[in-house]
């Protein structure tokens, strides 16, 4: 579990911090805010009640805090107690956060009630305590107590960061120059105060803020997914046989992000065109939406009910399972009959090379398996293996079953090592099943028809497209540089952040504080790796000109993808003219509804005039307005698809999208008014989900329509 | 209906093999296509006496449609199956059933599997017929007549078209060993060729099994070239110079050997060849691009999910679930346009229109761009998250990308290299930052491709994505017990020094599915599964037992010596003397079983004695639960569940 949290932020609202200084477009007061968003909309987004926070503005124009009496407390005002932050504390804040007409207010002050804040809540209990402060340093700071103060935040071991627009940061590079003298002597007195404490940091605001775009990575808690022994050979039958108790839990685990609920507006009406998008109360509370949930109902096939099928009651079900088209039912006794007998463990099945092993047979994430702790003749015995492993370039390949009666999975054993750390790593392995036969062409020779194998080919690179191959990869040999900028080894794994996660994180966080205003681009962190770096590719860029020249790749016009008028007639291995044979089958010239597909293409193909496309056209209409008229319920409802889209792809090809536009336009008219035996809306859906509506300029140079009308046609009305 | 099909877009995950530029439905149909004659009868006896038994070529092709059925059923449940007999004197076509007299369709043509998902009694028929059954026997009657091919291709034309309309991928397998069916008739031969163009123009790939005669090689230019065509229309992924290899794939040999080669050979091609992605750009350097097509080849294959069944009518039937969603208040039936997303924050609901929610994953189009290279040492073994991508070149967008692909795959083999790569793999799907790597082609000792020449998309894991690692004791073993270790495994290396998957079939998946056939054609239960994935306990035990023996004096030795002042703890269980002192020798009957672990040899001596003297119900639940655990049993539940399951224990191992 993570600690309790205790954060304060002190944020200086003086007069001076709603002014925008060097250039910037901000003010220095939203400039400190983003900051101080990030991080408490980042700790909202952890949904935890024990991460608790608490604001207090500084140089406000009244004063209100429990230290008030005392003089040296004016001009400070609690925004927020500590305690778990939440929308109506999110929009309180954002009112309450304003430049004042004051320059006075004292930050030694504000630290000391943020101190005073901390104990009353926290007490003796364990927390995570931190104060944040950010000021620019202008006002009328008193250094009396400062001593006292540090020690009292050693005592406590609160974190202190004190953050301020234009502070000098030599680290960061900043130096304001024509600094004001009592910005200077605060500064000072911050940078000491902030030093002098163990875990205290003082920096320039630009700093802090740069920081912001670097995504945070959530700890999850280890937690064991298999627990047992390691084992070589059956202990039951042998006494040879060796057992090692190990644990094993993940190395790698995909974070998902947020999931979002459903919900709709009340009224029924579209929720977006309201007020636009904005931060809503709950769900379902008054605020005009309503959850959203499912219902499930359940049909079989009945050929006598009107649409061929009939609802049955969720009681008359049994759990079973499909074999082919056959369904199985299994009895409640009988649940496990299909599951195989299994006990946990993590048997040795044989050892391999590691040379021969293929890295893309990797199924899955990776565990790490350790031995069980407090058993150290256990982490003796698995060190032993490990190093064997590493020493003998070995894998292991083994069984596992995490639990009883869990199927079996064979998994890789690879050793692993660091300064203080060993360990196995498991890799889940291919089954027969898993992997699937496809068969590819070499990629370094040809094979033709006749049989013959030639290395030289046009799919074939040559000898000067290898060696500028060659040369351009040893030119793009990738530096990785670390945020010091020192060169990574290996891959850059820890500074690539899930994009779609991080993304989504922060839009929610982004909303949250500015309901009204448009989602931000992507952070250049999430895409940083999307294209290759700019030195790199100066410094290929001979080799790069090199390859293409060498290459000589040709993009294909779109529009000419697959033309088929004028082409070459398809033929068979032997090259033997067929459309010459089915020049003499004169009966051909007909479309015959059992063979309508080849004829209609064959026509097409044979055709030198509009006109006989035009005719092939009508009669396949007609052969599948007949389908459609004829089917029974669905029955002929994937047969009409397959018809229309191959005209549809035919006359995309033959360059007369007019004909098809025509055609599905009556069609549709047809099939939405029920002039072709009744209610077949279904198929209308078929036909929108093949994506076979009118043919768009996109897809045909020769259509007039354009994509939103081709879009609009498909679209419900 | 329609809300139906909504719900099953929805589910459509990311995975799926789709085409999106397809209106076909993304199914494979098979029709077996088995030639009958007399010479396809004549058993042929095996040469080999190490495999005895003969076998004609017909009836091997049955085993062979008998075999494919059954994996289809569990790996393509969607797909279709069918087997037409042709060259039989009976002819069966839907409603026809007749003895070869008049007016019949497709005489000599037997539909004996109906083109279909194949049901259970299906199956049952055609392991009747495969194994040649009494009942059955009489349905391979060669016919006496000539029969015309033109007829047969016909007859599965009409059977592709009215069984399975739309599907993308429709396929006639021929098993023959006629290679020129119509040498003596010129209409007859025209009239096939013209057959085969209309199955080519509908989509239908014919793929040729050709069997040599013992006296004759099978010669395919005498008739078959002017049937086959390269690549059927539809099949746009298929590289355009892909030849069927016909000549390495003839049939040969004799008996059990034909079948071999046979199955081997309808086995490569079993699966219809389907991509996850096609012609997506590859960027390998601004201002350089080629297409590539994706595929998964490794995906982890689950059994069916289970599904509800009617059981109110005569035959058990399968119940369609249908979703729909409702409002919760007043449940009114809502549409899914209406549908708004939002997220829980602080309290409240953060929301989005669906426009901004589909622009939050949208990075781009789809790409695989490279962004460097780096050397293959730099992927580390444990930087995986899931299967990878296989990548192959496409002709499609880009003249001259195989070249451009081929010399990559080249250098990337020769220098051990990888690509760093940025990869969409389709419109607002989740960009990933991947190692490509170069996969070299396998052969088998035949020349039967296993593992494919191409480009492997390994995803990394995000920052996000890994994890810490767990608090663990840390003793590096001293060199002696390394290298007693590595005697240990040097025994026992997989055949090879490899792993081949192709060993190792899914025990749990096979048993699923043949308990399911066991009940759905009412057999007696198959008694016990074969599970390869069982260690070979005995040539363990024979090839390394003594090699564990001494590693495992080696460990007493020096566990002693490390950490013999202070004897283990644990606070799990009690335990006995001697094991506390580490001192296995001063027992009366020093055991030799190597166990690592303290403790849990006396507690297996423990129950054994308690479960001979019926005093298990005396142990502690604490003892029972780690003796379980240490067995590999569940071990949650009452002390009299934990009993029961120890005497299970008992009971299995005796």
């Amino acid at each position: 579990m993570a600690d309790k949290e205790a954060t304060v932020y002190i944020v200086d609202v003086a007069r001076s911090m709603g002014e925008k200084r060097h250039g910037r477009s901000i003010t220095d007061l939203e400039w400190a805010m983003q900051y101080v968003w990030d991080k408490i909309t980042t700790t909202v987004s952890t949904g935890r009640k024990t991460a608790n926070v608490g604001v207090i503005a500084l140089r406000t124009d009244d004063t209100s805090n429990e230290l008030q009496d005392e003089d040296s407390f004016a001009n400070i005002s609690v925004i927020s107690h500590l305690k778990q932050f939440l929308m109506p504390d999110i929009r309180k804040l954002q009112n309450a956060i304003q430049p004042s007409h004051t320059y006075k207010g004292d930050a030694i002050s504000a630290l000391v009630l943020a101190i005073h804040m901390i104990n009353t809540h926290c007490r003796k209990l364990k927390y995570k305590r931190k104060i944040v402060l950010i000021t620019n340093g202008t006002g009328l700071i008193d250094p009396e107590n400062v001593e006292d103060i540090k020690d009292k935040i050693k005592e406590d071991n609160i974190e202190l960061f004190i953050f301020g627009p234009d502070f000098d940061d030599v680290e960061w590079g900043v130096k304001e120059e024509d600094k004001d003298e009592r910005k200077a002597l605060n500064e000072k007195l911050l940078r000491e105060l902030a030093n002098d404490c163990p875990n205290g940091t003082f920096a320039t605001l630009e700093n802090a803020v740069a920081n912001v775009d670097i995504p945070e990575t959530k700890e999850v808690r280890i937690v064991p997914t298999f627990k047992g022994h390691l084992s070589l050979g059956d202990p039951g039958q042998y006494e040879t046989a060796l057992r090692i108790p190990v644990e094993r839990c993940y190395k790698t685990s995909v974070a998902k992000p947020p999931s979002a609920s459903s919900f709709v507006s009340q009224s029924g009406t579209e929720a977006g065109q309201e007020g636009g998008p904005s931060a809503t109360q709950e769900a379902g509370q008054g605020d005009g939406t309503t959850n959203v949930r499912t219902s499930r109902t359940y049909q079989i096939d009945d050929e006598s009910a009107p649409g061929g099928k009939v609802d049955v009651e969720r009681d008359d079900l049994a759990k079973g399972y499909e074999y082919g088209r056959t369904a199985v039912h299994i009895s409640q006794t009988d649940e496990n009959i299909t599951s195989l007998t299994t006990y946990a463990g993590l048997e040795i099945i044989g050892f391999i090379d590691q040379d021969k092993y293929e890295r893309y047979l990797h199924m899955s994430q990776v565990s790490f398996i350790t031995a069980s702790k407090g058993y150290k003749k256990g982490s003796l015995a698995l060190s032993s293996l490990i190093h064997a492993l590493y020493e003998a370039e070995d894998y292991a390949v083994a069984r596992l079953v995490i639990k009883e009666a869990k199927p079996p999975i064979l998994v890789l054993l690879a050793p692993y090592m660091t300064n203080d750390f060993e360990c196995l790593l498991e890799a889940p392995l291919p089954y027969t099943e898993d992997l699937r036969t496809y068969r590819f062409p070499s990629l370094d020779k040809v094979a033709t028809v006749s049989g013959k194998i030639v290395t030289e080919h046009r799919n074939l690179p040559t000898k000067s497209l290898q060696e500028s191959m060659d040369q351009f990869v040893d030119s793009m040999e990738l530096d990785i540089k670390d945020d010091d900028g020192d060169t990574v080894e290996g891959l850059p794994i820890e500074f690539s952040y899930s994009p779609v996660l991080h993304r989504i994180q922060s839009a929610i966080k982004w909303r949250a504080v500015h309901p009204e205003d448009p989602i931000q681009e992507p952070s250049a962190q999430l895409t940083r790796f999307s294209h290759p770096e700019e030195d790199l590719v100066a410094k290929s860029k001979q080799e790069l000109e090199n390859l293409i020249a060498a290459a000589d790749v040709k993009k294909v016009p779109p529009k000419t993808k697959g033309r088929k008028r004028n082409r070459e007639a398809e033929k068979p291995l032997s090259g033997l003219d067929v459309d010459a044979l089915l020049n003499l089958e004169p009966k051909r010239a007909k479309i015959s509804p059992e063979n309508a597909i080849p004829e209609f293409k064959q026509l097409l193909s044979r055709a030198d005039n509009v006109d006989t496309i035009n005719d092939a056209v009508k009669q396949m209409t007609d052969i599948i307005e007949n389908q459609i008229k004829h089917s029974l319920g669905d029955a002929n409802y994937e047969r009409v698809v397959e018809g229309l889209g191959t005209m549809r792809e035919e006359l995309v090809d033959y360059e007369e999208p007019a004909l098809y536009n025509e055609l599905v336009r009556d069609l549709k008219e047809k099939i939405l008014g029920e002039k072709l035996g009744g209610d077949r809306k279904e198929l209308w859906w078929l036909i929108r989900k093949g994506k076979l509506g009118l043919i768009d300029q996109e897809t045909s140079e020769r259509s007039e329509v354009l994509a939103d009308e081709a879009a609009e046609f498909l679209v419900p009305s | 209906m329609a809300d139906d099909s909504y719900a099953r877009e929805e589910e459509l995950n990311e995975e799926e093999e789709v085409d999106e530029s397809s209106f076909r439905a993304v199914k494979d149909a098979v029709l077996f296509a088995i030639d009958v004659s007399s010479s396809m009868l004549n058993p042929r006896p095996s040469n080999n006496p190490k495999k005895p038994g003969e076998e004609s070529p017909t009836s091997a092709a049955l085993k062979c449609a008998y075999h494919l059925m059954q994996q289809r059923i569990i790996s393509n449940p969607k797909d279709m199956l069918g087997v037409l007999l042709y060259g039989t004197q009976n002819s069966k076509f839907y409603d026809e059933d007749g003895d070869g007299s008049a007016d019949l369709s497709y005489p000599h043509c037997y539909l004996f599997t109906d083109l279909d998902v194949p049901s259970a009694e299906e199956v049952k028929e055609l392991r009747a017929l495969a194994g040649n059954e009494e009942e059955v026997r009489g349905i391979l009657q060669p016919s006496e007549e000539p029969i015309s091919m033109a007829n047969v291709l016909f007859c599965a034309n009409q059977i592709f078209t009215s069984k399975a309309p739309n599907f993308l991928s429709r396929r006639l397998f021929i098993v023959t060993d006629n290679d020129n069916p119509h040498a003596g008739n010129k209409a007859l031969r025209s009239a096939s060729t013209v057959r085969a163009r209309d199955l080519y123009d509908l989509g239908v790939t014919i793929e040729l099994f050709p069997i040599s005669q013992p006296d004759h090689e099978f010669d395919t230019t005498k008739f078959y070239d002017d049937i086959i065509y390269k690549t059927a229309p539809s099949d746009g992924e298929a590289p355009a110079y892909l030849q069927p290899d016909m000549k390495t794939s003839t049939a040969q040999g004799d008996g059990i050997e034909l079948l071999d080669s046979l199955l081997s050979s309808i086995n490569s091609r079993s699966v219809a060849k389907r991509s996850i992605f096609s012609n997506i750009p590859m960027e390998i350097g601004p201002g350089l691009k080629i297409s590539v097509n994706g595929y998964l080849l490794l995906r982890r294959q689950e059994p069916a999910r289970s599904c509800f069944v009617w059981l109110g009518g005569e035959t058990p039937q399968i119940a369609k679930g249908i979703t729909t969603l409702l409002t919760d208040d007043t449940a009114h039936t809502v549409e899914k346009s209406e549908i708004r997303k939002a997220y829980k924050f602080g309290g409240e609901s953060i929301s989005f229109t669906p426009e901004e929610l589909s622009s939050l994953r949208d990075f781009g189009e789809p790409v695989i761009r490279i962004i460097g290279f780096k050397p293959m040492s730099a992927l580390p073994i444990w930087a995986n998250v899931m299967h990878p991508t296989f990548i192959y070149p496409s002709e499609e967008d880009y003249i001259g990308s195989t070249r451009v692909f081929s010399a990559l795959h080249q250098k990337l083999l020769k220098d051990n290299k990888l690509a760093l790569v940025w990869f969409i793999s389709r419109k607002k799907s989740s960009p990933v930052l991947g190692a490509m790597i170069a996969g070299a082609e396998k052969t088998d000792e035949n020349g039967v491709q296993k593992l494919p020449p191409g480009m492997w998309i390994i995803p990394l894991p995000f920052a996000d994505d890994v994890r810490k690692q767990p608090p663990a004791d840390f003793t590096v073993a001293p060199e002696p017990l390394i290298d007693a270790m590595k005697q240990v495994f040097g025994q026992l290396q997989l055949p090879k020094g490899v792993y081949d998957p192709e060993r190792y079939p899914n025990p749990s998946l096979q048993w699923h599915y043949r308990i399911l056939q066991a009940l759905a054609l009412d057999e007696d239960h198959p008694g016990e599964p074969d599970d390869k994935t069982i260690p070979k306990y005995r040539q363990i035990h024979k090839r390394a037992g003594e090699y564990v023996l001494e590693w495992s004096e080696k460990l007493d030795a020096l566990s002693d010596k490390m950490f013999g002042g202070s004897p283990e703890r644990s606070t799990l269980v009690k335990r006995g003397p001697r094991d506390s002192n580490g001192d296995e020798g001063s027992s009366e009957q020093p055991s030799k079983r190597v166990k690592t672990e303290s403790g849990s040899s006396d507690i297996d001596g423990d129950i054994k004695k308690a479960m001979e003297k019926g005093t298990l119900s005396k142990l502690t639940v604490a003892t029972l639960k780690e003796f379980l655990t240490s067995h590999g049993r569940a071990a949650a539940g009452k002390k009299a569940d934990l009993i029961e399951r120890v005497e299970q224990y008992f009971e299995d191992k005796s």
